[in-house]
C-alpha cells in the first residue's frame, strides 16, 4: 500500500502520454465551451463564428456516416468526431515542438482498441448468440485461423497511425540534424561563432506542412472511414436488402 | 555486426514500399478514370479510393516499421 502511494505522484511517464492527457484536457474544455455556446445561442438566428464552423463540421460528418453506414447508426457521428479531433490535433501539436502523442505506440493502440471493441459490440448487438458462430465460420477446423484473423483490424489500425507519425518524426529529426551540422560547417568561421546562423527554419516548414498537416489530415480521414466501414459491415445483410426493397 | 550490412538490410526491406506505391498509383488511376466516365458517382468513388489507398499503404508502412526496427535495434546492438 505504501509502495502504491509513493508511486502515485511519480510522473515518470513518457512525454507522449503526458502530452496526450493534456490534449484530452484541452479538447474537453473546447467541447464544454461549445456546449455552453450552443445552449445560449438563439436557434432562429444564423450561427456566428465558432458555432457556424462547428455546425458545418458536424453536418459534414453526419452526412459521411449516413453515406457509409446507412441510417441504423444515428449517433455514430459523435464517436467519429471525437476520434478525428484527437488524431488531427495530435498531429498539429507536433508542429509546436511538443512530442506527438501518436509516436508512442500505446496511444494509437488505445484508439484502435476503441474501434475494435465497437466492432465486436455491434456484432453482438445484431447477431446475439450467433456471434460465436463467426469463429467457426465455414467449418470448425477454421477456429485457429479465425481466432488469429480477428486481431487484424486492431493491428492494421494501430500500425497505420503509429507508422505515419513515427516516420514523419524520424525523417524530420534526420533533416534537422543534417541541416544543423551543415550550418555549423558553413558558418563556423564567422566572428559570431558556430550556432549563430541556422538554415533549418528555411527548409523544414514545407516538410512540416507535408508530414504533419497533410499526412495528419489524410490519416484522420482514413481512420474515420475505416472505423465506419468496419463497424457497418458487422450489420447483417438481410436488413440492407429489406431497406433497398422498401426504397424500390 | 557490420553497419553496412544493417543498412543494406533496411534498404531491402523498403522494396515493399515501392511495390505498394505502384498499387496505389493503379488504384488512383482507375478511380479517376471512373470519375470521368461517371461524374455523378465522383463522391462515392473518391471515398472508396481513399479507403483502398489506405489499405494498400498499410503494406508500405509495415515495411517502413521493419526498416526502422532493423536500423535502431540491429544497428544499436553491434
Amino acid at each position: 500500500m505504501q509502495e502504491i502511494f509513493n508511486h502515485f505522484f511519480d510522473f515518470n511517464l513518457p512525454g507522449e502520454v503526458i502530452m496526450s492527457l493534456i490534449l484530452v484536457a484541452i479538447l474537453i474544455i473546447l467541447c464544454v465551451v461549445i456546449f455552453i455556446l450552443v445552449k445560449r445561442a438563439d436557434p432562429l438566428k444564423k450561427p456566428k463564428g465558432l458555432l457556424s464552423l462547428v455546425e458545418i463540421g458536424v453536418e459534414k460528418v453526419d452526412g459521411l456516416v449516413e453515406d457509409n453506414m446507412g441510417k441504423s447508426f444515428p449517433n455514430f457521428g459523435a464517436y467519429v468526431i471525437a476520434i478525428a479531433l484527437f488524431i488531427f490535433f495530435s498531429f498539429i501539436i507536433g508542429i509546436m515542438g511538443f512530442p506527438n502523442p501518436l509516436c508512442y505506440v500505446g496511444v494509437p493502440l488505445s484508439l484502435a482498441l476503441c474501434t475494435f471493441v465497437m466492432i465486436h459490440a455491434t456484432s453482438v448487438k445484431y447477431t446475439k448468440w450467433k456471434y460465436f458462430k463467426r469463429y467457426v465460420d465455414p467449418i470448425p477446423i477454421f477456429l485457429p485461423v479465425n481466432l488469429l484473423s480477428m486481431w487484424a483490424p486492431l493491428l492494421s489500425l494501430t500500425l497505420r497511425l503509429f507508422g505515419n507519425a513515427f516516420a514523419g518524426w524520424v525523417l524530420l529529426s534526420i533533416v534537422y540534424w543534417a541541416l544543423g551540422s551543415l550550418s555549423n560547417l558553413i558558418f563556423a568561421s564567422l566572428p559570431m561563432g558556430p550556432g549563430s546562423i541556422f538554415i533549418a527554419p528555411l527548409v523544414t516548414p514545407i516538410l512540416h506542412a507535408y508530414f504533419d498537416v497533410f499526412s495528419g489530415a489524410i490519416q484522420t480521414l482514413v481512420f474515420m472511414f475505416l472505423s465506419m466501414l468496419f463497424v457497418a459491415q458487422e450489420k447483417p445483410e438481410e436488413e440492407k436488402v429489406e431497406e433497398q426493397m422498401a426504397l424500390a | 555486426m557490420d553497419v553496412g550490412l544493417v543498412a543494406i538490410g533496411a534498404g531491402i526491406a523498403m522494396i515493399s514500399a515501392g511495390c505498394s506505391s505502384i498499387g496505389e498509383g493503379m488504384i488512383a488511376a482507375k478511380a479517376i478514370e471512373g470519375m470521368y466516365r461517371n461524374p455523378e458517382m465522383a463522391n462515392k468513388l473518391r471515398s472508396n479510393m481513399i479507403v483502398g489507398i489506405a489499405l494498400d499503404e498499410t503494406c508500405g508502412i509495415y515495411s517502413l516499421l521493419v526498416a526502422i526496427l532493423i536500423i535502431f535495434v540491429l544497428g544499436a546492438a553491434k
